[in-house]
């Protein structure tokens, strides 16, 4: 056998090592795992999700149509129907998911009808332009479900009475994601300047989204407070030195939006950073050799090829933010009374009291609501936009 | 600032850097506006956890040292007086998020990487079929209070006398494309939705109050956040590369292992990173699932509101910068390995 | 041939199909590589030779059809058992691995002993002259070093066969030339059956042992460069073969003439009326005076490369191209003729590309 001394590498020639060639294939263990790779790939997070998500989710459906109770150890589980359901929407609880409904106010029939006429107009438009019958039956429940939440606030928000924890979870989801997406834009695009002091910024920016929810609760609890926080200068110059946040349920659900937006807004800023950056340099520059001004270029370069991220990104926020629980049980507990109840933190706290079916049904309902504001927002933005770009 | 020219001043438009001396004020005002927004929670938070009770309660103190004399009495709570359920919490939440953030990343890539490149077709018959039984048999044992083992048997067998009977003639595939947002659709899915079958689940099998059961919990649930970034990631590698190692004798395992992952160092940084944080953060989960051995930091957080004694607000700040601190530390460390737009791929869609 | 050569492998491909849902990419491909061959799949792109390059190695499912090296089925045989090495056309090296690392992957794989692993990677890496840049990573590695590294890790397992998906396309053209030759003598001397896949003739015709010229899918001929240039089977392949290519008038069959519009070419073996294809190569013609050749032509362009000048000629909408002495001064009154002699005239049949067994005759 040679060794590499006394090769000769400029004369190329067969390999003198004696060396022949065969995959291996393994004993019987590993060839069974080698054939059967494709599966063995897939499987884990396949059975993970069965087991923990389609699983609890199965079962989560069975205890909302069910009346549970604790007996000797064991469950004992009487099939109630849709029970539990009506009592969210039209019993006794009512007043805790919906809102509390009396008479309409004129206010209220008016937002409730022009909701109506604007959904029904839309769908109009839709039926007599592009009609597929999947489209239709969904764009159906986009809207009967559009215009119930229209008539839900009508008759609560707009005519003076207090709205439940449906009311106050979209206001958090909407109000809430909508001050992140602001912010967050209005932040990566200064950011994305030729500024000095960015490595700074982006880091410190970030910061927010490390800390645990519960801690983000904590600190606004103590920033807030009217005796002890640091603005109590402040809040004793304006005269409010007794005005307590969570005595006054508007105060308080702006209080909680404060909170979540000061934690997400590193999210949404951080992705749009990044879009911000992957715009090619050459299209602005370009844009300024032509005489474009700022605010031209920011709208007919740079916008439309953030847009995308932007949707995206206020997508998973949104869906994100459906879940909100941490910050209203740290805040105010859902006080006052219920005014900054999310509907996560009711099924919670109907399962401290032991109501496992009113607690599932609960859930539940979040789900509905949740996936079809996303699916809709998916189907009718995103997908919308990736057809206009086709 | 430089003398421009006759020319640039008239045909050259400003360039950002050049921005009129008001812009600039503007654009530094608002960012060192929102460095104190983000940064001066931070600071209240260090310095409350160096006051005492009397600081607190007594109104607003600003300064160290001005203001106050700080002391470490929080400090001395948490690590001397109640060294224990500390260490424990904190212990317990570097062993659940290390374990989580791992098994969430090994088995959403793996998954990731099998759908970037193995087609797969299973038949949505047989998924019904699935689904539908799996229904009919909760039903059952839930409900109706049936057997368990007799309903499972007769499902099984129902379940490929029909696979048999019925799958094998009508075939209508789905595609990767359906498999993949299955797996993502789950993450909206809110906790309190699945928590309480969970709970349940575990209780039945005694494994309430273990790490095991965080542990898998928190991977599920941060599966999707895996599968999502991990995939976008995978479909961006060169296909040359894993086809001359096929090639070459390596199986799909060995592939993965020695090819795709040390090609995917920036995507699996960014990913551990954010699932890292998210489960080191989680607090409903951990609420059902621990009582008092597999306590998380989160639970100790709000554990510090003791009631009718008011929070502890100094003990309570330093838990928060406790921790903190791994966090960043997990940020540093994955930072080199994270280039810029890493998210940024998956979210473009 | 080498002593090796007696342990190379014969490949054969059969009949073999690829369909993606309704689109046929091969058609009924029928191939023997002799052992130790260099056989060249040439062809735009398109044609379906990467396709077929790519069942061979196992990457892509065969349709329908069979495959064996060395009497061994590989039809349904997963890539990693075929004893096949591939070189990319991207290399395919992997970025995170050093040379040597890259090089001795195939044996790693194979769980073969370090030290022999150490020597064989040597070994392989000498043969392309890279034994000196085994610690760098590709990254510091030129085009075409990377190139080598590619090479010494397919031949480092001495596999029963290459395949080679146009390796040489990312370099320059200095350098092309160059890495060619070695390839051509590398192959040799170890004498392994070899499938090189190119779109470009010159490499095709330097290198081949025999080419298979494929479009569409489908074979058109097979043979050695010599026969492939000077007995194409078809009007492709007249027009693949060759640079400048053949050059191509379009006429009918008269009664033993060529009619051309202008000029009557006289013609045996055609029927009447048949749409005919008059071709010729640029080499094997000269522009004259007016009125003395085939027929006239106006001088297009004229244009000097150094070691000779190409004339290009138009006829109607038809430019004609042809090779002239480097000193060739085109006519002044821009009107010439072109000439070329009978027997190496190419005639096809319009319609069906088909060559036809038929001759201009001398008149």
């Amino acid at each position: 056998m040679t060794t590499p001394e006394n090769m000769t590498p400029d004369r190329p020639g067969p390999a003198p090592v004696d060396l022949t060639w065969t995959a291996n294939p393994g004993g019987p263990v590993s060839q069974w795992i080698d054939n059967h790779a494709r599966q063995l790939f897939i499987m884990p997070a396949v059975l993970m999700i069965l087991v923990f998500s389609i699983f609890p989710l199965v079962a989560s459906l069975i205890i909302a149509f069910s009346r549970i109770r604790l007996r000797g150890g064991g469950y004992q589980v009487r099939f109630v129907g849709w029970k539990n359901f009506e009592k969210q929407i039209f019993g006794s609880e009512q007043f805790h998911f919906l809102g509390t409904f009396t008479q309409m106010s004129v206010v209220g029939w008016m937002v409730g009808l022009s909701v109506t006429g604007l959904i029904l107009w839309w769908m109009y438009k839709y039926v007599t332009t592009q009609f597929t019958v999947v489209g239709f039956i969904g764009r159906l429940i986009t809207a009967s479900v559009t215009i119930a939440i229209a008539f839900m606030f009508a008759a609560t928000f707009f005519s003076g009475n207090p709205f439940g924890t449906l009311g106050v979870t979209l206001f958090y989801v909407f109000v809430g994601c909508g001050v992140q997406f602001l912010i967050g834009l209005g932040l990566a695009f200064l950011c994305s300047q030729q500024i000095r002091g960015r490595n700074f910024f982006r880091v410190a920016f970030f910061i927010p989204m490390m800390i645990t929810p519960i801690g983000v609760g904590y600190v606004f609890r103590m920033l807030a407070d009217t005796t002890k926080g640091p603005f109590t200068p402040l809040w004793q110059g304006l005269g409010l030195k007794d005005f307590a946040w969570a005595t006054d349920p508007w105060a308080a659900r702006v209080f909680i939006v404060i909170g979540d937006s000061w934690q997400w807004i590193p999210f949404v800023f951080i992705i749009l950073l990044a879009a911000f950056e992957n715009v090619p340099r050459d299209y602005v520059e370009a844009a300024e050799m032509d005489g474009a001004g700022s605010w031209q270029i920011f709208r007919e370069i740079t916008w439309p090829q953030v847009l995308p991220v932007a949707v995206t990104v206020m997508l998973i926020r949104v869906i994100e933010a459906f879940k909100i629980v941490d910050l209203p049980n740290i805040m105010t507990s859902g006080g006052p009374g219920i005014a900054t109840e999310s509907m996560s933190l009711h099924s919670f706290f109907a399962w401290r009291a032991l109501d496992l079916g009113q607690s599932a049904a609960i859930a539940y309902l979040l789900l509905f609501v949740t996936v079809v504001i996303c699916v809709s927002f998916f189907n009718l933005i995103v997908l919308n936009r990736m057809r206009q770009n086709d | 600032m430089t003398e421009r020219t006759l020319y640039q001043r008239l045909f050259e438009p400003p360039r950002i850097n050049q921005m009129a001396i008001g812009t600039k004020v503007v654009v530094y005002g608002l960012l060192l506006i929102w460095s104190a927004v983000v940064l001066f929670p931070i600071y209240w938070l260090l310095i409350t956890s160096v006051k005492s009770a009397a600081d607190v309660n007594g109104g607003p103190v600003y300064i160290p040292f001005v203001d106050f004399t700080p002391s470490l009495h929080a400090w001395r709570e948490l690590f001397v007086v109640d060294y224990e359920d500390t260490l424990r919490a904190y212990f317990n939440s570097i062993i659940i998020s290390l374990a989580a953030t791992l098994l969430s990343t090994l088995i959403g890539s793996m998954a990731a990487y099998a759908l970037a490149r193995v087609k797969y077709a299973p038949n949505l018959v047989t998924v019904l079929i699935f689904a539908i039984l799996m229904i009919i048999t909760f039903v059952s044992i839930g409900i109706y209070g049936v057997d368990w083992r007799l309903v499972i048997a007769s499902a099984l067998a129902v379940f490929f006398f029909l696979m048999k009977a019925v799958s094998s003639r009508v075939k209508i595939p789905l595609k990767n494309g359906d498999i993949l947002f299955w797996m993502i659709s789950q993450r909206i899915l809110a906790p309190i939705v699945v928590v309480v079958p969970i709970y349940m689940m575990f209780q039945t099998v005694r494994m309430l109050d273990t790490h095991l059961a965080i542990i898998l919990t928190y991977a599920v649930v941060n599966l999707p956040i895996v599968v999502w970034l991990m995939y976008d990631f995978f479909t961006s590698i060169p296909r040359d590369l894993e086809e001359s190692a096929q090639l070459d004798g390596a199986t799909m395992f060995m592939t993965f292992r020695e090819v795709v992952l040390p090609l995917s160092k920036a995507g699996l940084a960014a990913t551990t990173l954010l699932v890292m944080i998210l489960s080191w953060n989680e607090y409903l989960l951990a609420l059902f699932l621990s009582t008092a051995k597999a306590q998380t930091m989160p639970i100790l957080v709000a554990a510090m509101n003791a009631g009718e004694r008011g929070i502890l607000w100094w003990s309570m700040s330093a838990v928060i910068v406790v921790m903190i601190i791994p966090v960043v530390f997990m940020a540093v460390v994955l930072q080199r390995y994270i280039s810029k737009g890493i998210l940024l791929g998956a979210v473009k869609g | 041939m080498s002593e090796l050569a007696s342990d190379a492998k014969r490949l054969t491909i059969s009949g073999m199909n690829k369909y993606y849902g309704a689109f046929h990419a091969v058609k009924d491909l029928n191939i023997e590589v002799e052992p130790g061959e260099f056989l060249v799949l040439l062809g735009p792109s398109g044609c379906g030779k990467s396709t077929a390059l790519r069942m061979i190695a196992g990457l892509e499912e065969i349709s329908s059809g069979s495959l064996t090296l060395g009497g061994r089925d590989l039809t349904d045989v997963l890539p990693k058992y075929r004893d096949i090495a591939m070189v990319f056309q991207s290399y395919a090296l992997y970025p995170h691995k050093t040379v040597a690392e890259n090089i001795g992957f195939p044996l790693k794989v194979a769980k073969v002993e370090k030290d022999l692993m150490e020597r064989a990677v040597y070994e392989a890496a000498s043969q392309v002259h890279m034994e000196g840049l085994l610690d760098r990573f590709p990254r510091q590695l030129s085009g075409g070093q990377r190139q080598r590294v590619a090479l010494a890790r397919a031949i480092i397992r001495r596999p029963a066969c290459f395949l080679m998906d146009e390796p040489l396309s990312n370099l320059d053209a200095k350098l092309r030339g160059a890495m060619r030759a070695e390839l051509k003598h590398m192959q040799k001397s170890l004498g392994v059956t070899t499938i090189y896949v190119t779109h470009d003739q010159i490499e095709a015709m330097t290198l081949a042992h025999r080419v298979a010229i494929m479009k569409d899918g489908i074979l058109q001929q097979l043979g050695t460069p010599a026969q492939v240039y000077s007995d194409p089977a078809n009007l492709f392949v007249a027009g693949f073969m060759g640079s400048p290519p053949m050059n191509f008038i379009e006429g009918v069959a008269g009664r033993g003439t060529l009619d051309l519009g202008d000029a009557q070419l006289p013609l045996s073996g055609v029927a009447e009326g048949t749409k005919v294809t008059l071709g010729f190569r640029p080499e094997d013609s000269q522009v004259m005076d007016a009125g003395s050749g085939r027929f006239d032509a106006d001088v297009f362009t004229s244009e000097m490369t150094g070691d000779l000048t190409l004339v290009t000629l138009r006829r109607g909408e038809t430019h004609m191209t042809i090779k002239m002495p480097k000193d060739y001064e085109a006519p002044s009154d821009d009107r010439a003729a072109i000439g070329f002699e009978a027997a190496q005239a190419y005639l096809f049949d319009t319609d069906t590309g088909a060559r036809l067994d038929a001759s201009l005759t001398e008149g």
